[in-house]
């Protein structure tokens, strides 16, 4: 974090010559000048279980995030922007992930394993392997298997809290929409559709897409989890969380 | 492959069926849930099915009790049948509004599950149960 005035208006010009101009090299500068705020901010967030180097790399995307979109014009340190964004980036990972803060570790491992294990076991079987399948290879009790599903799903009342939406900042979801191409309609139920998109369309691009595919088109959550290339448990998160999200908006809108 | 979930011949016979009364209220909605999958992974489900069930008791509960819970008890009668699982969800509460089953969630639970409907009956004393049924098989 630059203290010394002179190099902070240093800074300041950088930064609105990169306004002006957008070039990479000036961009560069600016983040490897502001990256120990990024590790100092990435550090407060530590021992909740992530490794550090992730939040680290979290916190980095923040900064980049911070650095493009930063406007000199406005009457705001660039730190007090960047501390912002890099936090809002933090809190967004932990959210995505909420059992994290949630679930004992021990489950959290057991259910990154499960979800490799369903990956592996789909392919070799194909098919979706069954509890028991799951948890012979595991190797642990039908019961562990299903206790580790619920709490892939912890995050769930935790995830309520934030703002619904998830506002214009998925970039994953842009990026996995843009991979898919154009969705084109399953079910030629349109009228059923019209009743729906409204609500849909509330929803951030990614789960709005998982929701199609699942109820317009009845791909089941492998064959979605395979299509855009995620675990199927990430497409169960996704799904339970979207559906949640739909519940709480019907009920606060008086349904 | 699978050894399914059923006893070995020989065994106790009775149908395996479970009641379960819970508070109206969303925290107790995963006992709902692990109840449902506890049976299904012994009716051999796979985990796409697993996962589908669970998606369908959240949305039929929700239905049942709001997303903020009611005052009241929420009723589950689970049983197990070969390789299908059927559920009966009733709501015994003083509130007196009927639970509206969406179009969307009809379309959502279309996808989830083999057979679903979500109504209203007259009680023993008068009043209206409001209740869901469903049922899911295996393969």
């Amino acid at each position: 974090m630059p203290v010394d005035p002179e190099r902070r208006a240093e800074l300041r010009g950088q930064f609105e010559e990169f306004a002006r101009a957008r070039d990479p090299g000036v961009r560069d500068g600016l983040i490897e000048a502001h990256i120990g705020l990024a590790e100092y901010l990435a550090r407060r967030f530590g021992n909740r279980g992530e490794p550090l180097d992730d939040l680290v790399q979290v916190a980095s995307i923040g900064l980049v995030k911070a650095v493009d979109r930063f406007d000199p014009e406005r009457a705001v340190e660039f730190s007090t922007y960047a501390t912002h964004t890099i936090v809002g980036e933090l809190k967004r990972h932990f959210r995505d992930k909420g059992w994290a803060v949630r679930a004992p570790r021990r489950m959290q491992e057991l259910y990154l394993r499960i979800g490799k294990i369903v990956s592996t076991a789909s392919q070799e079987l194909g098919r979706s392997p069954t509890v028991a399948e799951i948890a012979k290879e595991a190797e642990v009790t039908e019961e562990e298997v299903l206790e580790a599903l619920e709490a892939g799903q912890a995050y769930r009342f935790a995830s309520l809290d934030s703002p619904g939406g998830g506002g214009g900042d998925d970039d994953e979801g842009e990026g996995m929409a843009a991979q898919l191409g154009q969705d084109e309609p399953g079910l030629a139920d349109a009228e059923r559709r019209a009743t729906m998109d409204p609500l849909l369309a509330t929803l951030p691009e990614r789960e709005q897409m998982i929701l199609r595919l699942r109820f317009y088109d009845d791909l089941t959550q492998s064959e979605i989890a395979e299509r855009l290339g995620i675990s199927q448990m990430h497409v169960s998160r996704l799904l339970s969380r979207s559906l949640a999200k739909l519940r709480n908006q019907a009920d606060t809108a008086g349904g | 492959m699978s050894d399914g979930g059923n006893p070995p011949a020989g065994r106790v016979t009775t149908v395996p069926e479970v009641h379960l009364a819970l508070p109206a209220t969303p925290e107790f909605v995963r006992l709902a849930r692990v109840t449902a999958t506890g049976l299904a992974s012994r009716a051999g489900f796979s985990i796409d099915e697993v996962e589908d069930l669970r998606l369908a008791i959240d949305e039929l509960c929700f239905t049942l009790i709001g997303t903020k819970g009611r005052e009241g008890r929420l009723e589950l009668r689970y049983r197990l049948d070969g390789s299908a699982l059927e559920v009966h969800g009733s709501l015994d509460s003083p509130d007196t509004d009927v639970p509206h089953l969406s179009d969307w969630s009809d379309q959502i639970l279309d996808a989830l599950v083999d057979e679903h409907e979500v109504g209203r009956t007259s009680g023993a004393d008068g009043n209206g149960v409001r209740g869901f049924r469903m049922l899911k098989r295996a393969g």
